[in-house]
């Protein structure tokens, strides 16, 4: 989904909203981190002024001076698991926020969305590159105000003793934000890269697992490893392209760490030798070497997290927004009360422009409670006219009109309220034929479920089943025939009970004397509502008395539908 | 045997790598430690009033620690990834030789959260776990070295300094890991459980939008993140917990060398700058220790999906050669899915000679899918034996079997791939010509050429991009590609317009003669040239007219 060039503007927003969103939160592991730094430097001047003693004096440690390090330390104890905590909460709170807004558009963009990507990748998108997010909420949007407060906490701590040495220690504190700045923007390119990879094997692996049977059984298994084992080896090196930069950051952080340890000791030396020096403040300036450098080093670390964030900005950006709802007209309301009729105008609609239209000024006209049938050999364009009945995809040319109403101003809500549909594959999620039935109506009765399944002759085969309609079932419905599947989703119709039917090919996969129950049961489910059906099987077109023949996205023939 | 060592046991072919990083990432560390103590004796030397060069050691040793650094990130960095990348592999090959028959009960999603984020986790157990280990180890032995060298006045608390490091570098983390064994099972469980639901509602989100389920889709989706960050957040809690007790000990450590700091002072200032370098070294054990339940959970999770099912098909100690014949004889074969089951066949006997063209009729239900199943070895009968060219399919390998066989089945899969992939997956090494001839004989190569890319159209998830029957068309055409003896086409009618259907049928009279041809469907359109039919019916098979 990301773009291969640089950082889209939707993404610089984006991230922008969400940085003004995160840094409220992030305010408690900025203060924690605050008083982590003036604890340290407590700690600081009581090693300095024991070690002072001990060096110059050979005094034993002063008990005020031990106390204070030992309070501090069970304090900055206390700190670290307060911060790790909200920092905690407050990556898993974001991450909850933006993953159901995401999934939120996802659903509201509907099934359009599946022509141009594959589940799986839609799901990287939902998981992985949320969970990316995580880092910037908990590390990075505390670690970049801390980088700047804690080092200069340090600073001013030093120069009240020793300005000089401030000096130093700024100086070379400079050289951290200048290599980080040098190596994020190839990082944050080369993450990007990364992230792209991941997605792919995942969306690779998921379809390959899929279709698992017919690999295994055109003896593929051992090339589709090989090419799991590229894929896998391809992460890997563009993860290790970003680290290579990532980790020069971190060299450049140890070595301005070692510059400064350095030119403090050769400054200290010449002092010493010439006798001008004061121990106690020279070691307290030592000791906060490391203090100055740990809220860099936290930044230079959490430097990654803010990589992956701006790849997954650009990511999240472009999944499309919730759509604007369209106000409810009154026409609307009535359209259960006295059927539902359907009129096509002049309607053409095009998937993928290099294979030319899928319909081709389409006009018909179905009045309520009578059937059509569409017909015409695969690829004919009956699953499209279907698929804009359902709201799936819009007429690109011409207008549907449903009781006269236009559908482009009817909610998707009310239009799912009005439609049942059967399509060529039916989705069978994991889980009890019941709970598949269920799905039509989550607050439906066990008697409705069963007076469902009855009609859809799904009772039939979940008869010989020892545990019936709790009978668990694979994903894709495995476990269950092609004709199985299709009766459960008949059920599913049955239970819904609305005006207009949809029915796609509904008995493609039907051995005839099922496809003879099913006929029976469809024709009872037709009784007083509308029903468009795709179909090419001889029984069924003896079920409509309206009739449109199709080739090639145009009308052929029409019979009782003009 | 503990699910971490068995994964390590399957990287044996990474352990150079492995042991490369673990050495580097030593000497980095102890690099950072011989600098730190020297350069505190050094300090210490001058702040005394004495005067003393910058030693030469003290100067190299600088330079060496920021590169070894780099290149045990690098080294410790890579040698995981291999690690990770070769798993996943293994896990791939194993849930390959599982899965002939389909997925199952498993859920894709699931198995894609423990390909991914299982094997992920399992970095933490080299990167975190293993190498730090390995320095600590080292450290504790350089800290007793250090001991030794001591005056008396110092030996006790170096003593207790090292009994302390030891405390944060193996006592904690083994505590943590302990406590964290729970979370990391829910964590590992709650993530792999968020994959699912997403892949559910996107993958069904026809369904979703034609039953208006996005409100419950979305609320479940939100209901197993809270699920994940509730469990995510008690695994942290515990991580910090242990790294604050890790904390507390390098803090004692650092009191009690400053205690007696007043007897020795040069060498207690280096003995503190020693400690506080190797305290840093290991600082991030004390929290890997929570780490280590969440890998451990993650390691049983990639291997239980690996471990061949309780039914699998066992595979001949040492299989019989392929016999030369193509010959297909069922002898009074018994068989049911399951214990609770009806049988499905009671004494099935039934033959298809090399070559013969021979379709199988029965009603739906009546077992004839379950009769590709047995011929694939994807199941096995219960009693009564199955007949390969005279040999017995128990004694064959489930591959070399296999390899005789061209299947179009009801669940055969379109892969998320060009058209042309997926014929080659039948047969790789088909040349253009021998593609279209296929997809003639399939009845869809006018359509192909039609499209604009032509073979190197994009199928999308599924077929999604072409309507059922064009997709079946493609699966059929996939079949007759390979090059495969015997054909096994079951249903190939399903989804396909009759007038369609019955070229299709006629093309298949065409076949080659000397390639077997079974065709399993629930009725004849009177198109297809047959030499047997068969009639399944109350678990027999019954000869009828051809």
């Amino acid at each position: 989904m990301a773009s291969m060039s640089g950082q889209t503007q939707g993404g610089r927003d984006w991230l922008r909203a969400q940085t003004k969103l995160g840094r409220h939160a992030a305010r408690p592991v900025v203060m924690f981190g605050l008083l982590n730094t003036i604890l340290a430097i407590i700690q600081g001047t009581c090693i300095a002024a024991i070690l002072g003693d001990a060096l110059v004096i050979r005094a034993p440690a002063a008990a005020w001076a031990i106390a204070g390090f030992c309070i501090a330390a069970l304090l900055r104890a206390g700190l670290s698991v307060a911060s790790e905590r909200v920092s905690v909460r407050n990556g898993s709170a974001a991450r909850q926020r933006l993953r159901l807004d995401v999934m939120s558009r996802l659903l509201a963009a509907g099934p359009s969305l599946l022509r141009h990507e594959h589940s799986a990748a839609l799901t990287t998108t939902v998981v992985d590159r949320v969970d990316a997010m995580d880092g910037f909420f908990a590390r990075w949007l505390p670690a970049s105000v801390l980088a700047i407060a804690g080092p200069v906490l340090v600073l001013l701590a030093v120069a009240a003793v020793d300005w000089r040495a401030a000096l130093v220690l700024g100086a070379c504190g400079l050289l951290v934000p200048v290599a980080q700045a040098a190596s994020g923007i190839g990082a944050a390119a080369a993450s990007r890269h990364q992230f792209q990879a991941l997605s792919r094997l995942q969306a690779r692996f998921l379809d390959r697992v899929r279709g698992i049977s017919t690999i295994v059984l055109s003896g593929r298994a051992a090339d589709e490893a090989v090419a799991l084992a590229q894929a896998a080896n391809e992460l890997r090196r563009r993860t290790m392209r970003v680290l290579r930069v990532a980790f020069i950051a971190s060299a450049a952080l140890d070595c301005a760490l070692a510059l400064a340890l350095v030119v403090l000791a050769i400054r200290y030396g010449h002092a010493a030798v010439t006798h001008r020096l004061n121990t106690v403040p020279a070691l307290f300036v030592l000791l906060m070497v490391p203090e100055f450098f740990a809220p860099l080093r936290a930044f230079s670390v959490a430097y990654q997290d803010r990589a992956h964030a701006t790849g997954a900005a650009e990511a999240l950006a472009t999944v499309p927004p919730m759509p604007v709802v369209a106000p409810v007209t009154a026409a609307i309301r009535t359209v259960t009360a006295h059927g539902v009729s359907i009129t096509f105008e002049h309607v053409g609609f095009t998937w993928d422009p290099a294979r030319g239209p899928a319909l081709e000024d389409i006009s018909f006209r179905v009045p309520a409670g009578e059937t059509l049938v569409l017909a015409g050999p695969s690829g004919a364009g009956k699953s499209t006219i279907l698929e804009i009945l359902l709201g799936f995809v819009s007429p690109q040319t011409g207008r549907v009109l449903v009781n006269g109403a236009d559908l482009a101003t009817i909610v998707p809500e009310a239009l799912n309220r009005m439609i049942a549909s059967i399509g060529q594959r039916p989705t069978i999620f994991a889980g009890t034929v019941r709970d598949n039935i269920r799905f039509a109506k989550p607050d439906a009765t066990d008697k409705e479920i069963e007076a469902a399944a009855r009609n859809a002759r799904v009772s039939q085969f979940v008869e010989s089943l020892p545990r019936g309609l709790d009978t668990e079932i694979g994903e894709g419905g495995y476990g269950l025939s092609g004709g199985q599947a299709q009766r459960v989703a008949i059920a599913r119709a049955f239970l819904k009970n609305a005006p207009l039917l949809l029915l796609d090919e509904p008995t493609a996969h039907l051995d005839p004397a099922t496809e003879g129950d099913v006929m029976d049961s469809l024709r009872r489910l037709s009784v007083g509502r509308t029903v468009v059906m795709a179909s090419h099987a001889a029984a069924v077109l003896s079920l409509g008395n309206r009739r449109l023949d199709l080739r090639d996205g145009r009308v052929v023939t029409a019979r009782g539908a003009a | 045997m503990s699910p971490l060592y068995r994964i390590l046991l399957l990287w044996r072919r990474q352990w150079p790598w492995l042991a490369a990083g673990a050495i580097v990432s030593v000497a980095s560390v102890l690099t950072g430690a011989a600098l730190l103590a020297l350069a505190g004796a050094h300090v210490a030397v001058l702040l005394m009033g004495a005067t003393a060069a910058v030693g030469a050691m003290l100067t190299a040793l600088g330079p060496a620690r920021v590169v070894l650094r780099y290149a045990e990130r690098l080294v410790t960095h890579s040698a995981t990834f291999r690690a990770l990348a070769s798993l996943r592999v293994w896990f791939f090959r194993r849930l390959a030789a599982r899965s002939a028959g389909g997925l199952g009960m498993q859920r894709s999603g699931d198995l894609a959260s423990r390909l991914v984020a299982d094997v992920e986790a399992l970095d933490g157990l080299y990167l975190r776990i293993l190498v730090p280990l390995a320095s600590a180890a080292v450290l504790l032995l350089v800290l007793l070295a250090f001991l030794v060298g001591q005056g008396a006045e110092l030996w006790l608390p170096c003593l207790g300094a090292a009994c302390l490091f030891a405390v944060s570098a193996f006592v904690i983390p083994g505590l943590a890991a302990r406590s964290a064994q729970r979370s990391g099972v829910a964590v590992t469980g709650a993530n792999a459980g968020l994959r699912v639901a997403v892949l559910d509602a996107l993958s069904g989100l026809r369904e979703v939008r034609m039953f208006g389920a996005e409100a419950r889709m979305a609320e479940g989706v939100a209901a197993r993140d809270w699920e994940a960050g509730l469990a995510q957040g008690r695994l942290a809690t515990r991580a910090a917990f242990a790294q604050a007790g890790g904390f507390l000990c390098a803090q004692l450590a650092i009191v009690l060398l400053l205690l007696s700091a007043s007897s020795r002072p040069v060498s207690a200032v280096g003995a503190v700058f020693l400690l506080v370098a190797a305290f840093e070294a290991t600082s991030g054990l004390s929290r890997a220790g929570a780490l280590a339940g969440h890998a451990a959970a993650a390691a049983r999770r990639v291997l239980d999906a690996a471990a061949p099912p309780a039914n699998a098909v066992a595979e001949p100690a040492t299989p019989v050669d392929l016999p030369r014949s193509n010959a297909l004889r069922f002898d009074g074969v018994h068989f049911r899915w399951a214990a609770d089951r009806p049988e499905l066949f009671d004494g099935l006997t039934l033959e298809v000679p090399q070559g013969s063209r021979v379709a199988i009729l029965g009603p739906s239900g009546c077992g004839k899918s379950t009769l590709a199943a047995l011929l694939l070895k994807i199941t096995s009968p219960s009693s009564g034996r199955i007949l390969l060219g005279g040999a017995d399919l128990a004694s064959l390998s489930a591959e070399d079997v296999r390899s005789r066989f061209g299947v179009l089945s009801q669940s055969t899969h379109l892969f998320d791939d060009t058209i042309r992939a997926n014929l080659l997956l039948g047969r790789p090494a088909a040349d253009e010509p021998a593609i279209w001839r296929a997809l003639d004989e399939a009845e869809i190569g006018e359509f192909v050429r039609s499209l604009p890319e032509g073979l190197d159209t994009w199928l999308g998830e599924g077929g999604a991009r072409v309507s059922g029957g064009q997709g079946r068309r493609i699966a059929l055409a996939r079949t007759l590609l390979s090059e495969a003896p015997i054909l096994v086409l079951d249903e190939p009618g399903a989804g396909l317009d009759a007038q369609t259907e019955r070229a299709f049928l006629k093309t298949l009279n065409d076949l080659p003669s000397g390639r077997t041809l079974l065709l399993i469907t629930h009725r004849l359109t009177g198109a297809e040239r047959l030499d047997r039919i068969w009639r399944l019916s109350g678990g027999h098979a019954i000869a009828a007219a051809a």
